[in-house]
């Protein structure tokens, strides 16, 4: 039974890597993975949802997320580099060889704007955090990494459309170095820069942005 | 000019030597490390990324000044800068996190120097009030600073004097007041020497004169 949808991902990333030639060494092996199986993805939905646009507001949306950042923190949930009471737990049962194809179906899934209920007053202050950092404190700005729309990639990942509780719990965790898988050690630094109530100010904001069309 | 120059270097073999804090003495070890590699554009624009957040996408930095214009100023200043600044030597809490060597390799030093020395200067920066120009331009000649960073101000790669023309306004002025007051931390004993009794108002002078020159690639291509 798990047969058929397992040829048809590996036909299917054949596919996609002979039509990507641009994609670099290593995201062609990802592009062939094998798309997971379906007791694999029923796993993950009943914390993400199906289509990777997770309904709960502490969970984040995987929808859109590029694959290698989404293997990446895979791998680190396997590693304990980054912690997660949840995740920990999870990644016990998943293993290494599955992390591509994972990454591969949730990146290709359509993300969709989120449900929570946003304060225009909040988001009107995210904003300038967003797109121009905080000079005074030496805030950069989110969109020099994450792109103005917040597509990001796969270095530093989308943010579009992100859950604002789950933007905010990891802005925080960061902050006290909870999490500490960052790129470069950026985000660590970032984060201690912002007061809680500018991380809900640009968490808001980013809830709104609909990232690149693709 | 050239006779300046000379006297400068002849007249204070102390300070060229040795002076502030190693910042123009020995090079540091990282420095003579990055002269050495050789600097690729295309990587660089991808290290760039971990700067735009401030210096902006294009490298122009921000009228405002907190952040000053990168591009068109010489590589060599640009590697020194940010050697100085992961090193301590140049005062800049701000950046340092950011130039540590988690955040950028020696090799992206090498990289990112060449790249924005290359990048073309899209914006037009922040200027002064325009009230002092005259006197701005005089004070530049008067205190010499053209015997180091020339009369387009243009800069010294080779010495590692940065390019001053078309940089924002608000950043000079800050910059020479920090100079003036010993908080830069790598700043060049000519250079304090320079704007040492200068009142605010001359300093601004001189920040709004530089501020309004053109891109010293710009004059220089004009020139030929």
């Amino acid at each position: 039974m798990t047969q058929g949808p397992w040829r048809r991902g590996v036909l299917l990333g054949a596919l996609l890597a002979l039509a990507a030639p641009g994609v670099a060494r290593g995201d062609e092996e990802a592009a062939r993975a094998p798309m997971p199986r379906e007791d694999r993805l029923k796993l993950c939905a009943s914390c993400h949802d199906v289509d990777g646009n997770s309904k709960v507001p502490e969970n984040p949306v995987l929808a859109g997320l590029h694959p290698r950042y989404l293997v990446q923190q895979l791998k680190d949930f396997k590693s304990g580099t980054r912690k997660s009471e949840v995740m920990g737990v999870i990644i016990a049962a998943v293993d290494e060889a599955e992390f591509d194809g994972l990454a591969r179906y949730y990146g290709k899934q359509k993300p969709k704007p989120t449900s929570a209920k946003l304060d225009p007053k909040l988001v009107a202050k995210g904003k300038p955090i967003f797109d121009d950092g905080l000079e005074a404190a030496g805030v950069p700005a989110c969109s020099g990494c994450h792109n103005e729309d917040g597509s990001g990639g796969p270095k530093y990942p989308r943010l579009a459309g992100q859950h604002p509780a789950y933007v905010l719990r990891q802005l925080q965790r960061y902050k006290s170095g909870e999490r500490a898988n960052d790129q470069r050690e950026l985000m660590r630094e970032v984060a201690q820069r912002l007061t809680d109530d500018e991380m809900r100010a640009v968490a808001a904001f980013i809830a709104t942005l609909k990232g690149a069309d693709e | 000019m050239r006779r300046l120059l000379v006297i400068l270097s002849v007249g204070l073999p102390g300070a060229a030597l040795g002076g502030d804090g190693g910042a123009w003495g020995t090079p540091l070890p990282e420095l003579v490390q990055v002269l050495a590699l050789t600097g690729d554009a295309s990587r660089g624009q991808e290290a760039f990324v971990v700067c735009r957040g401030c210096h902006k996408p294009d490298g122009a930095g921000v009228v405002s000044g907190a952040y000053p214009r990168l591009t068109g100023q010489h590589a060599r200043v640009i590697m020194k800068q940010v050697t100085d600044v992961r090193a301590g030597v140049r005062q800049n809490p701000k950046m340092k996190p950011f130039a540590a060597d988690h955040a950028v390799s020696t090799q992206e030093i090498a990289d990112l120097a060449v790249f924005l020395s290359q990048a073309a200067t899209t914006r037009e920066g922040g200027k002064g009030p325009g009230t002092d120009l005259a006197r701005g331009q005089a004070l530049y000649a008067s205190k010499g600073c053209v015997g180091c960073h020339g009369a387009r101000g243009e800069g010294n790669a080779e010495r590692f004097f940065p390019a001053l023309a078309a940089q924002h306004f608000a950043y000079l002025e800050r910059e020479l007041q920090f100079i003036q007051q010993g908080t830069r931390g790598n700043s060049h004993p000519e250079m304090v020497e320079a704007v040492k009794g200068l009142e605010p108002k001359e300093l601004a002078a001189i920040a709004d004169y530089l501020s309004r020159l053109p891109d010293h690639r710009k004059a220089a291509a004009a020139k030929k």
